[in-house]
């Protein structure tokens, strides 16, 4: 589709530029990958998407 | 209440235009067990559709689908006989007539590798995927046509027909696989081989262990993002419930590494191969969850360049049709030699071949 970006596009560009805030994320999950709950690692998550969303603004 | 649709009769383009609940449904029990409708084929045609319009992103998604289909080409040369005419059953975007016209890599003096193929017959329901290549100058080079099945769980072709039924990359998407696999038999003439791959196993187990732990971590439950798939084990049994005779199943993985989760996913969608379960959670993922799922299939996953494999895990198998004049196999204990003693010797010869690239 010329002359357009995909919302997934500009979502990927904006989550790229968050790498550490999700290997933190991740890290946090495998820590102990056989027994997740909900909100296990919220506090991590909540960073990276406030990364995610701070740099989605920024454009 | 295995009702039998008309549905499936009616021509796609019609079919587009009617909604569901105008369909009348018979109570006819079709013989056997009753299926289970896993994939809603409607949407699976729709998705082919959606992805066939877009020539240039469809196009560009094709490697792996002539990867495989390449491989099965080399399946069929090992036949050493004649094909005057052969099925292509799920052609998606003829693939397989595509490669068909290359020479084989191992052999490039040969000539092309459908040369001892008369005519080919690709069936598909999604016609845009099907004549999407049909301006190409390959199929000048072979003897094509192309046939738009109006389901694909019903061929509407005469017993005895065909000299090879191929499949490629399109009965992961097939219900009731027994029954195709069966109706396959029966169009094959006596003595003439199936030869079929399909996405088993553990396709994309690292999308799904990704998709899994992400949305227990952020919703708390697990949601159907990846369809089930059959495994090697089941595929042997298969055959020989639809009547095939001497079998080989074998087990190839292709692993492709892409730079994130979002590149895989919209190659999967330019495929047309989006998740088409029925019990799926309709729309889109939330973010939230796709967000998870990138930083997780990273740390879980990914290679330490950065990028994230993907694999694919593809059945081959091989079927002959019944025949009282094929070749048997021998009675057990007639053996001649030890095949231990022949492995021990030339163990090391082959080794290493049909695995992953």
């Amino acid at each position: 589709m010329p002359g357009r970006t995909r919302p997934i596009d500009k979502f990927a560009t904006a989550v790229a530029k968050c790498s550490a805030e999700t290997s933190a994320y991740g890290k946090c999950i495998l820590v102990d990958y056989n027994n997740v709950s909900k909100d296990k690692c919220v506090t991590e998550f909540m960073r990276l998407k406030d990364c995610y969303l701070a740099t989605a603004k920024k454009r | 209440m295995n009702a039998f649709s008309i549905r499936a009769f009616i021509p796609p383009i019609a079919r587009r235009a009617l909604p569901l609940r105008a369909t009348r449904r018979y109570a006819v029990q079709s013989p056997g067990a009753p299926t289970i409708e896993i994939f809603s084929q409607q949407h699976k045609w729709m998705q082919k559709e959606r992805a066939a319009r877009d020539v240039e992103a469809s196009r560009s998604v094709d490697y792996l689908r002539d990867e495989v289909a390449s491989r099965l080409c080399e399946r069929l040369l090992d036949i050493n006989r004649q094909f005057p005419h052969v099925l292509d059953l799920g052609a998606n975007a003829c693939n397989i007539a595509h490669q068909l016209t290359l020479p084989s890599e191992d052999s490039p003096e040969n000539g092309p590798r459908g040369k001892r193929i008369g005519q080919l017959t690709a069936a598909d329901s999604s016609e845009t995927l099907l004549y999407r290549d049909a301006h190409l100058p390959f199929n000048n080079e072979i003897n094509i046509k192309r046939e738009v099945l109006p389901t694909s769980e019903i061929l509407p072709y005469e017993a005895n027909t065909f000299d090879a039924v191929l499949s490629s990359l399109s009965m992961h998407w097939i219900n009731d696989l027994p029954s195709v696999l069966a109706q396959a038999n029966n169009i094959l003439k006596p003595d003439a081989p199936f030869i079929g791959v399909m996405m088993g196993g553990d396709s994309l187990y690292e999308l799904r262990t990704s998709l899994q732990l992400a949305e227990l971590d952020r919703r708390g439950g697990v949601a159907t993002h990846t369809s089930p798939l059959a495994d090697v084990r089941d595929v042997g049994g298969l055959l020989q419930k639809a009547g095939f005779n001497l079998l080989t199943v074998d087990v190839d993985d292709i692993v492709v590494d892409f730079p994130d989760t979002f590149a895989l996913m919209k190659d999967l969608q330019a495929m047309g191969e989006s998740n088409a379960v029925v019990s799926r959670e309709k729309g889109a993922i939330q973010r939230d969850v796709l967000l998870a799922a990138e930083g997780i299939y990273r740390e879980l996953h990914g290679n330490e360049d950065g990028s994230l494999p993907a694999t694919f895990r593809l059945i081959y198998m091989i079927g002959w049709k019944h025949s009282p004049t094929q070749a048997k196999p021998l009675e057990r204990g007639t053996g001649m030699f030890s095949i231990k003693d022949y492995l021990e010797k030339d163990g090391k010869k082959g080794d290493g071949e049909g695995e992953s690239k």
